[in-house]
């Protein structure tokens, strides 16, 4: 009997052993012995297979993470990060698919589709350490832009993942430093900074100092 | 940091610093943590892709002259006596190394400290496991900075332990670092590249050397296992089954630092003691060994409430062969020192004289030489030296200043172990001049050659 599991391990294998997804469902059903309909008890397409292997990372990391003792006195910053450690981290021991399922996604600005179900997961988790971050004032609310907050961390992530693609440093360092780097400047815009300050101190004089009447406004 | 108990390896603590995560609370603190260092060099960075914005077809030369004039201009601004103390054996062409590998120490002590979730991360990727997993207690916020490296402290069957963790890439910035000072050191210094080769591959080979733990584990338990004898030195266990490549695991040692020791008014007595262990440990090191721990650096030593010297720091190890060794420290025995054909034959050996140099350089180099080397031998020509007299200091740095300003200087001069060796023994006549101690000088003395 074909499960979630097995249906994903077989594509993993062909996939990985041929360089290419199989030709039809049909024939990859017959090589693993059962039905196609089987087949689509579970998965619409080999596409849905390959978006269910991706948003799996995504809930094992999630797991992992959360089940850890320190989790819990975590900022929403050091969470962020511990997503990224334990996703790349598990990332490793499937870093053979990941590349080949990354390689062959046309270049362009919009997520490929084979994402879509891992970007809806990593966005409700980004939202909640987001507000949690927020009530807690560790990051600035700002009008308009703390909604835009999670899309900067998906950025940070598909950045992260291309990095880690090309990254051949031993262990995979290089990759460890660009996420301790990028996710804390990323927070560091997210929490009140200079820019805040400037933008205050702009409206203060826009509306005080007399600089309407002077530009001839 | 206001407890004074709480030191442990490689000193300076993280006040300056405040964890990443934390948040500024006050104005102040917020615009200073903007202005703090490294901006520079990120406007650098700046001002390069804005031009660029405007002249695509810019190129980074001119990025990295204005990121090697900063780092050079930090490099300048120190003065303190660390420096003119390099200068003066270093003679002034391998300055530039020299302050570097200060500078660079003190630049690792700016690092942001690590995260939470990387600290964790490290552990999973070099033991499969979470620190807690491993501890019975960690603490996950750091406690004090090491060079490249973060210091934690955790507890395994009710002892405490100091866990070292290094920070990410530090290997590669090491050598990429090098890189960008040098062009900008051969015109500064006008040194040929290849002259200034020499140098600059002794410091990067003795910076990455300090970048593996896994050598700094084995050399720990060496030297502490070679010097168990001395009077007064202690060091932490280490536990190479809990240490990885960028993890070390020691004891936690109890003590205070230099600058607390002395805070507490010690006496001299215990100022001596101090002082003959930091003595006898560098020069058994030397003589017997011929390796020898050479970051002199206050904050690799801590002083136990026994009075103790306690070691916590074997990242940098500086092994002397023969053919240095011995003209080297010949010359610190007055007998040599006397015989002016055999004192030229050693620092012909030295390379302090070169091959091609006129009767009139050799004896000019032969007097500036000789009296740099009996300044130096001062205190092993007698049996007892008083480091807290300030008359020998002024001497040496005087002495240093003159022929800083000499073209004669202006060469390289000086087998590449210089560097490091000087950097010793200048650190440790400091630190024993801090300590204003009186130590015996013959317990360990040099072997001597008295003729080549």
């Amino acid at each position: 009997m074909a499960t979630i599991e097995s249906i994903q391990a077989a594509y993993i294998d062909y996939a990985l052993t041929e360089g290419e997804q199989p030709k039809s469902v049909y024939i990859f059903a017959k090589q693993n012995e059962m039905s196609e309909a089987e087949f689509y008890q579970f998965y619409g397409s080999f596409e849905a297979v390959e978006q269910g292997i991706w948003a799996g990372f995504a809930t094992k990391t999630l797991a992992e993470i959360r089940a850890q003792e320190v989790w819990e006195g975590y900022t929403a910053r050091e969470k962020a990060l511990s997503f990224f450690y334990g996703f790349f981290e598990l990332l490793k021991s499937s870093r053979s698919f990941a590349v080949y399922s990354i390689k062959k996604q046309p270049k362009g600005f919009t997520t490929p589709r084979i994402f879509s179900p891992l970007k809806d997961l990593f966005e409700s988790f980004a939202d909640e350490i987001l507000k949690e971050g927020i009530e807690s004032t560790e990051l600035s609310d700002r009008k308009y832009f703390s909604k835009k907050y999670k899309d900067a961390l998906w950025i940070q992530f598909v950045f992260v993942l291309n990095f880690w693609i090309n990254d051949n440093s031993a262990g995979f360092e290089k990759t460890d430093e660009a996420i301790e780097k990028g996710i804390n400047v990323t927070f560091d815009l997210f929490q009140r900074s200079p820019i805040d300050n400037l933008f205050e101190y702009g409206k203060f004089l826009v509306q005080n100092g007399g600089i309407k009447d002077k530009m001839g406004f | 940091m206001e407890d004074k108990e709480k030191v442990s390896p490689s000193g300076e603590d993280l006040e300056g610093a405040p964890e990443q995560n934390s948040i500024p609370t006050t104005k102040v603190q917020r615009s200073a943590k903007f202005v703090k260092t490294g901006i520079k060099i990120g406007g650098n960075y700046i001002k390069h892709y804005s031009k660029k914005l405007f002249n695509p077809d810019l190129d980074k030369s001119e990025l990295n002259e204005d990121n090697a004039a900063d780092i050079y201009q930090s490099l300048s601004e120190l003065k303190g006596s660390a420096l003119k103390v390099a200068q003066m054996l270093s003679m002034d062409k391998n300055l530039l190394p020299q302050a570097y590998v200060d500078k660079f120490t003190q630049s690792q002590y700016n690092a942001p400290p690590l995260s939470g979730p990387l600290i964790v991360q490290t552990f999973r990727k070099y033991f499969g496991k979470n620190p807690d997993q491993i501890f019975d207690k960690f603490n996950i916020r750091s406690t004090n900075a090491a060079s490249i490296g973060q210091v934690h402290q955790a507890e395994l069957n009710g002892k405490k332990l100091a866990v070292k963790i290094q920070y990410p890439g530090v290997g590669d910035s090491i050598s990429s670092d090098l890189k960008l000072v040098k062009p900008f050191a051969f015109r500064m210094l006008g040194m040929s590249e290849k002259e200034l080769d020499v140098y600059m591959k002794e410091v990067e080979e003795r910076l990455l050397e300090e970048t593996d733990y896994e050598l700094e584990v084995r050399r720990s338990v060496e030297f502490s296992n070679a010097c168990a004898n001395l009077n007064n030195v202690v060091f932490p266990k280490y536990y190479p089954e809990l240490s990885s490549k960028r993890i070390i695991t020691m004891d936690w040692l109890e003590g205070k630092h230099l600058k607390e020791f002395l805070a507490t008014n010690p006496s001299q007595d215990l100022r001596n003691q101090i002082g003959q262990a930091l003595w006898d440990f560098y020069n058994f090191q030397q003589h017997e060994l011929r390796a020898v721990h050479a970051d002199p650096h206050p904050g690799n030593f801590m002083i136990t409430p026994e009075g103790k010297l306690g070691v916590i720091d074997f990242g940098c190890i500086k092994e002397m062969p023969e053919d240095f060794y011995y003209p080297f420290f010949s010359l610190t025995s007055a007998n040599l020192l006397d015989n002016k054909e055999e004192t030229i034959k050693a620092f012909r050996q030295l390379d302090m004289i070169h091959k091609g140099d006129t009767p009139a350089q050799i004896e000019f180099y032969y007097t500036q030489y000789k009296e740099m080397i009996s300044l130096f031998a001062q205190p092993y020509i007698t049996d007892t030296f008083d480091f807290g007299q300030t008359e020998f200091f002024d001497q040496l740095y005087g002495f240093g200043e003159r022929i800083s300003k000499m073209s004669e200087f202006k060469q390289a001069r000086g087998v590449k172990h210089f560097i490091y060796v000087n950097r010793t023994n200048f650190g440790l006549y400091n630190i024993l001049h801090e300590l204003k101690a009186k130590v015996k000088t013959d317990t360990f003395k040099p072997h001597v050659v008295l003729e080549y």
